[in-house]
């Protein structure tokens, strides 16, 4: 079995330890015999981005994605086949933004997105940026959990149909809004940080099914050692009082 | 009389008695009057050190190197950089009637805050060392931080000491038309490389937004860089440093040999900066030299403690920092074990993400034994170990002073890693340690 990773614009948006995401992806597929191949993309380099599996995109700061968001839109074609065609896409902050409607940065200059979904972002003042650790119950495939990340975004995003999860400490989409995320059976998009994956195990393992199911049908996941992985999250559930057993 | 002033100068007295230091006398006196700062007469030479890494450093070499000179130099030199610290020792340095009593004061000042300290300090030299991803929660972004700098300078006509090499510090000149701009810079070396896995920022041209094109990188993102469209990059350092010899602990500049204080090319680039700014206000530069050959670097920098095998403790606080404090730690002969104390306190940054940017798969040598991660989020240290396949080696001790204890016990060379608000408190338990 194996598996095809596109990590777009790995050079540009990754802030804040996105790339530790891609690391759990390929790590855990390699402890289960998955061959993994996690192919890059950048501006300008012209890659048909269909025929991947999943495809993941972190975030950057507001001036890097002002540089990409044209390359971007030049490949929403290939994009939308790969959604079409039933690629599972993993969004951070930033990569979540740029698939919605638009994006509005702190100079009130429009940025224009994918418009797959009608989610829109808008930036807000330095008052209400939404910094700091978070706890969630998410629900992605029937699966309901808790999960922890560290947000730091300024845009709040709106219009959010059906987002990821219930914020049980922190901000989420909107300061102070409640609800975190966008989530549909393809696609995750999320504000989460941390890196997202290496604390959420079970976020890491459901979004490789959905990978894994475009070529290879249902999957089953050999369970893994996750006693460290487990043990970072709830020390942080724990801290922020909101942990329950599960 | 200023009751601010008072206060402040009393509670430092007070607090110098006890055997005590801090910036309580600052906080009371921007309490009583938030001004506090811009009403001391400064004296001729106000230098500003700012930056993410080497602050601390650049800025205590530059005291030191006045001193030398001749001058009467008050500064920071513990590395109290917000508003409170700098009213402290302004205070301390002041006399009745906030008339600084020196020929130069010598800031190092938080690059988050500068921007707000710069009109009320009014600095006739702004010095910046380099610009990386660091404490982003603090910050929001790095983007902000350079555009706030940018802002300030715009109508500053000192001298503006700029690191050549570093595109997010070079941007400044760009927009600072009325300073007196002067650009450090050191030429390849034999750490030099062509490629690099350690460059996050500083990718694009600042001017047209096209990728830069760097010739070679020191580290992370500093090296020799220019854009095909423009002339970005293409500068005329008032100080180069053309040669680096490793073997010898020198460099050479302005055909001059000097000793570098700790061997390494960030070590020659806090030199290069200092130098350049003694060239620019004119001063002696070989008077640096016998700073540098003096210099011990400040608690926590590469600082050994006699356990029964010799323990260096390290401060980390962000990629580029820890890439480069790991380098050090793997250039040391013969097996050793690693400790990491990870925190996540106000000070240290509040979000440990980076710890995934930073390249811990380095320690995945032979000579590294074990791992311990301890501190507050220990156990997200030890999961960034654990996928760079390190899970064998690793142990997570929560209690920092069973750490401490441990390392002592397994007879061999140690490095510690240490977050700021652990660097200290693990300072403290390897003296008792060393003690028993």
């Amino acid at each position: 079995m194996n598996l095809k990773i596109l990590w777009m614009y790995h050079d540009l948006m990754d802030l804040y330890g996105d790339k530790g995401n891609i690391q759990v992806l390929k790590t855990r597929c390699e402890r289960r015999g998955i061959d993994c191949q996690v192919d890059v993309c950048t501006i300008g380099d012209g890659l048909d981005v269909s025929g991947y599996d999943l495809i993941f995109m972190g975030g950057g700061a507001d001036f890097e994605q002002n540089l990409i968001y044209q390359d971007l839109l030049s490949r929403r074609e290939g994009l939308q086949k790969a959604l079409d065609d039933g690629a599972a896409f993993l969004l951070i902050c930033g990569g979540y933004q740029l698939f919605g409607r638009y994006y509005k940065d702190q100079d009130g200059k429009i940025v224009e997105g994918l418009g797959f979904f009608d989610y829109y972002t808008e930036s807000t003042d330095r008052d209400h940026r939404c910094i700091g650790n978070i706890a969630v119950q998410a629900a992605m495939d029937g699966e309901v959990f808790q999960a922890v990340g560290f947000e730091n975004h300024g845009g709040q995003t709106k219009n959010v149909a059906t987002p990821f999860a219930r914020v049980l400490k922190g901000h989420g989409n909107t300061y102070d809004g409640g609800y975190e995320g966008f989530v549909t059976d393809q696609v995750l998009a999320t504000y989460m940080h941390g890196s997202l994956l290496p604390k959420n195990p079970r976020v890491a393992d459901l979004v490789l099914k959905r990978a894994l199911r475009r070529r290879h049908g249902q999957v089953e996941l050999e369970p893994l050692d996750d006693t460290l992985e487990k043990k970072a999250r709830d020390t942080m559930l724990t801290r922020l009082g909101v942990r329950v057993e599960d | 009389m200023s009751i601010a002033l008072k206060l402040a100068q009393l509670s430092r007295s007070l607090l110098a008695r006890a055997g005590r230091g801090g910036s309580l006398p600052g906080t009371i006196a921007l309490k009583a009057d938030p001004d506090f700062i811009s009403r001391f007469k400064m004296p001729p030479k106000v230098i500003i050190v700012t930056g993410t890494n080497g602050k601390t450093t650049t800025s205590n070499l530059i005291a030191e190197s006045l001193r030398k000179n001749g001058l009467k130099v008050i500064n920071n030199h513990r590395g109290d950089n917000l508003n409170v610290g700098i009213a402290t020792v302004l205070a301390a340095g002041s006399d009745s009637n906030f008339n600084i009593q020196a020929d130069a004061v010598v800031l190092e000042v938080d690059e988050l805050t500068v921007y707000r300290q710069f009109s009320a300090l009014r600095p006739t030299a702004l010095v910046v060392t380099n610009f990386f991803r660091d404490q982003l929660d603090r910050a929001g972004e790095m983007e902000t931080i350079i555009r706030k700098l940018m802002e300030v300078t715009e109508n500053f006509e000192g001298d503006l000491i700029l690191n050549g090499d570093d595109p997010n510090v070079l941007r400044i000149a760009d927009n600072a038309k009325k300073a007196r701009v002067r650009l450090f810079s050191v030429g390849p070396n034999e750490k030099t490389r062509t490629e690099t896995d350690e460059a996050s920022e500083g990718k694009f041209c600042p001017r047209c937004g096209n990728r830069l094109i760097y010739d070679y990188y020191q580290y992370s993102h500093i090296g020799r860089f220019h854009c095909d469209h423009d002339d970005f990059g293409q500068i005329q350092p008032e100080l180069l440093v053309p040669e680096i010899d490793f073997a010898a602990g020198t460099f050479t500049a302005e055909g001059h040999v000097y000793h570098s204080f700790v061997n390494s090319v960030f070590g020659v680039y806090n030199c290069a900066c200092v130098l350049c700014l003694l060239k620019a206000l004119g001063l002696s530069m070989e008077a640096a030299d016998e700073v540098f050959i003096g210099y011990e670097l400040k608690e926590g920098r590469n600082e050994e403690f006699a356990l029964s095998k010799p323990c260096v403790i390290n401060l980390i606080k962000n990629p580029t920092g820890a890439n480069e404090v790991m380098k050090y730690i793997l250039s040391r002969p013969g097996d050793k074990n690693v400790c990491i104390f990870l925190n996540d306190n106000d000070q240290d940054g509040t979000d440990v993400s980076w710890i995934w940017d930073a390249h811990f798969e380095r320690l995945n040598v032979p000579e590294v034994k074990r791992i311990i991660c301890s501190g507050k989020r220990a156990y997200d240290m030890a999961l960034r170990l654990k996928y760079e396949g390190l899970e064998d080696r690793l142990q997570v001790i929560e209690d920092a002073g069973e750490a401490v204890r441990w390392l002592d016990e397994q007879n061999l060379d140690s490095y510690i890693m240490a977050t700021y608000t652990a660097l200290h408190s693990t300072r403290a338990l390897l003296r008792k340690q060393v003690k028993r």
